[in-house]
């Protein structure tokens, strides 16, 4: 009976021990983070391909930050200054730019989801975030987000960066319970539980797969042959694939259009947002295609390098 | 004794946390000053006021111009292509090109309303240049904004790299390609048609 008992209470037991260790894990994690906030830069100008060697090198700075932290100024010189060799060429240097060998098909695809979105959808999307309040748009953001937690855990656990993962499965549990059901994004109130956005395009550049090409698809925007096969990996692990999709064990109860009304309905709910980013992009723009097309890059070499 | 050394490492560490904390450095310093004085001009009652508004909008492009290297961020724009540029047309450029930039930018910095400007980090890029690193929070969004500093009597801002994506590359790119097809002059004029 004891015995069955003290079974009983295990789980709870484990999960509680698990949520406060990775709460606490990321408390610690202080003085890191703070260094992690110096490391990315000097690995954005960096390529792809040398980007792990970065991050490698990068866990080992920070042990000695945390051991001494008098050495950190120190350790973050020494850490960036192989990153810019010759410091005239700063900035100054063209990074390797991504070829557009489909450019034609590009430009037209560009031109219509401007037409559609910028154009067609700006309207409902001004009427739709002046009827609903802010907060409800982010709470369905956010409740989304929450639930695609997969995607991203299981990507940070791809790029084997344990630290991110332990802090997505922290917001996880945090905002699932807390957060009500991840409407509220409590987690967010600690620094070290921010937001993450990893994706599997993410995880191959880590890995040193490059952009490829630049392409543009209808309706879902820039990307590069790299994240367009990253989209894919992202269905996979998308929870709503395993709901909704025609395999899924209750194939009759779930129809498979579901899963792409909810990605609609986000896409949708997140249009005010998105057409701002737009905006910022293209209306100082000279040439508003390859300025969405560069942001869309650097963005992204951005996004891998952390 | 195992007590006394570990309150001594723990005096040692804050200490060092707090002198780690206070070196922010001449860019950040510089910067700083120069953001809380636009934040100061753009908080003033004599803003909201509409006769004495175009007095204050000179007084906050002053300011902004006061820390902006506007022909260092026009050559880095062009990158090779500047030395194409004969100085006359160099010239003309960097005050089209500025002119852009301040259109486009002073609406947003004009919409400033109670966003708070966090200092993170300053990188030393070496030759003259500092990156400072910071945070702008506002309306439950966080902005990581970095700013590119180059020293010739005074920093002032060559780059500036939003989420990632610096602003002076997303120009060359876009010049880049422009110069490919069109002459300088024709850019020139396509972009003093942008402002209007």
């Amino acid at each position: 009976m004891t015995a069955a008992l003290s079974r009983k209470r295990l789980i709870p037991l484990l999960l509680l021990s698990v949520l406060v260790m990775t709460g606490c894990n990321g408390r610690q994690k202080t003085s890191k983070d703070f260094d992690k906030a110096v490391a990315p830069t000097p690995a954005a100008v960096q390529t792809p391909a040398q980007a792990p060697t970065q991050t490698a090198a990068a866990p080992a700075s920070t042990e000695a930050v945390a051991a001494k932290p008098a050495a950190a100024p120190v350790a973050a010189v020494t850490q960036t200054a192989p990153a810019a060799p010759s410091a005239d060429d700063y900035a100054e240097t063209p990074y390797k730019p991504t070829p557009d060998p489909l450019y034609y098909w590009n430009k037209t695809w560009f031109k219509f989801n401007d037409l559609f979105y910028s154009g067609l959808m700006r309207p409902f999307a001004k009427g739709y975030a002046f009827v609903v309040p802010k907060q409800v748009r982010t709470g369905l953001t956010n409740a989304y987000q929450n639930f695609i937690f997969p995607i991203r855990f299981l990507n940070a656990l791809l790029q084997l960066d344990f630290k991110k993962a332990s802090k997505e499965f922290g917001r996880f549990m945090i905002n699932s319970t807390l957060g009500i059901g991840g409407l509220v994004d409590v987690a967010k109130a600690d620094p070290n539980l921010a937001p993450g956005n990893e994706d599997f395009g993410q995880t191959l550049g880590r890995w040193g797969v490059g952009d490829g090409f630049y392409i543009v698809w209808p309706l879902l925007g820039p990307s590069t042959a790299r994240d367009t096969i990253g989209m894919a990996g992202d269905a996979a692990a998308n929870p709503l694939t395993w709901i909704f999709g025609p395999w899924s064990i209750y194939g009759d109860d779930n129809p498979w259009y579901w899963s792409y009304i909810i990605k609609g309905g986000d896409v949708f709910n997140n249009l005010p947002n998105t057409l701002e980013a737009y905006d910022a992009v293209v209306k100082p723009a000279v040439d508003p295609y390859t300025a969405v097309k560069d942001a869309y890059i650097q963005y992204r070499r951005n996004a891998v390098s952390q | 004794m195992h007590r006394f050394v570990s309150r001594l490492v723990l005096t040692l560490v804050l200490l060092a946390a707090t002198v780690a904390g206070a070196q922010a450095g001449p860019a950040t310093d510089t910067l700083s000053q120069s953001v809380d004085k636009i934040i100061a001009l753009l908080a003033d009652p004599a803003y909201k006021a509409s006769d004495t508004r175009p007095a204050m909008r000179a007084k906050l492009i002053a300011a902004i111009g006061e820390i902006f290297d506007m022909k260092e961020l026009s050559r880095r724009a062009l990158g090779p292509e500047w030395n194409k540029f004969t100085p006359e047309q160099q010239e003309r450029f960097v005050a089209a090109f500025g002119t852009l930039l301040e259109n486009t930018y002073l609406d947003k910095i004009e919409s400033y309303t109670d966003e708070k400007v966090q200092y993170l980090t300053e990188q030393d890029l070496g030759g003259g240049k500092a990156e400072v690193s910071t945070k702008v929070m506002g309306k439950g969004k966080e902005i990581p904004i970095a700013y590119r500093l180059t020293d010739r009597g005074g920093w002032k801002v060559y780059d500036v790299v939003i989420e990632g994506v610096s602003l002076v590359q997303n120009y060359r790119s876009q010049f880049g390609q422009l110069l490919m097809n069109e002459s300088p002059d024709a850019v020139i004029a396509k972009i003093s048609q942008k402002r209007s």
